[in-house]
């Protein structure tokens, strides 16, 4: 029963096309980790190397922003973990990411307001906006997101799809889908 | 000014300003959990060497493999600074250095010198081992 349960549920992750995912607690050192092993793996598959980039810039930007944006967090002392999911897959031939996390209902607006402006924009002008936020002195911290979501929207290869799940307790789960 | 150096590590990259020589050089990635921690001490070792007048002429090179948005952020921020010192006369030539088949650091670097016009800008493609 046990080793069907477990093989159920890698079948279905093999099924979405599903390289690796994690679920949990984020870390900066698990970051460090995860991405090593999937540049890694990607190299010894002689993927190009552009994509290796892409893949692993997005990653690194969705998993920075679950570990300072996530609304579910534990700390002590030196250490803070941040609760999300990551996962890296392929379809039709292309790898995609998806990045979760539980974001508080108060940020929901702004955060579809941005995602939306960035999915409606083409690639020139998310390369403009990058570059016009890049000059822009780092004010208030909402701001630093900014960034960090038109570098993921600019090394997609198709607009970024994201949706809200409301949950209780004035929290929503998040997703967000790039594809390279 | 003393020599700052800061060895790299496994998501920050090495540091080495030898102010005294006016060679200063970043290498490796950037994505540290905590930016402004890594940049805030180069800002401030930087603002100081490019105040002193007249300074010594100033190479840069940047051979950058990744950087997060973050460190994007800050390395503009270092542009800005350089090409201030420039444009009230201090010689400035940077070097981006880039493996050649790599786009996407070619294409910061196009970005990042778009905005300079004292600041003297190279690209510089060089294979890994410099062959």
């Amino acid at each position: 029963m046990l080793a069907q349960t477990y093989r159920s549920f890698k079948r279905d992750l093999d099924a979405k096309g599903i390289i690796f995912s994690f679920s949990g607690y984020m870390s900066e050192g698990i970051l460090y980790s995860l991405g090593d092993a999937m540049r890694q793996k990607m190299a010894l598959e002689d993927t190009d190397l552009n994509t290796i980039k892409k893949v692993f810039s997005v990653f690194i930007e969705q998993a920075q922003n679950i570990i300072r944006y996530s609304a579910e967090k534990v700390s002590a002392s030196s250490v803070e973990l941040s609760s999300g999911m990551v996962t890296i897959g392929t379809e039709q031939g292309r790898f995609f990411i998806v990045c979760a996390n539980v974001v508080l209902d108060d940020d929901v607006a702004r955060l579809r307001q941005r995602l939306e402006l960035l999915r409606g924009m083409g690639r020139d002008e998310i390369k403009a906006y990058y570059k016009e936020q890049l000059r822009e002195a780092p004010d208030e911290k909402s701001r630093g997101a900014t960034i960090g979501l038109i570098e993921i929207a600019r090394r997609a290869s198709e607009p970024i799809e994201f949706d809200f799940d409301a949950i209780d307790g004035g929290k929503s789960f998040f997703v967000l889908k790039v594809c390279i | 000014m003393e020599r700052l150096t800061i060895p790299a590590t496994e998501r920050s990259p090495e540091v080495d300003f030898d102010f005294a020589g006016g060679r200063l050089s970043i290498r490796g990635e950037s994505y540290p959990e905590d930016a402004a921690a890594l940049f805030g001490p180069l800002f401030a070792a930087l603002d100081r060497f490019l105040a002193a007048s007249p300074g010594p002429a100033i190479r840069f090179d940047f051979e950058l493999i990744y950087f997060n948005s973050s460190s994007a952020k800050a390395l503009m921020n270092m542009f800005q600074m350089l090409e201030k010192a420039a444009e009230g006369g201090r010689a400035v030539t940077v070097n981006w250095i880039f493996a050649p088949e790599d786009e996407t650091m070619r294409e910061f670097g196009e970005d990042f010198s778009e905005d300079l016009s004292h600041v003297r800008f190279h690209l510089v493609a060089t294979p890994p081992d410099g062959g």
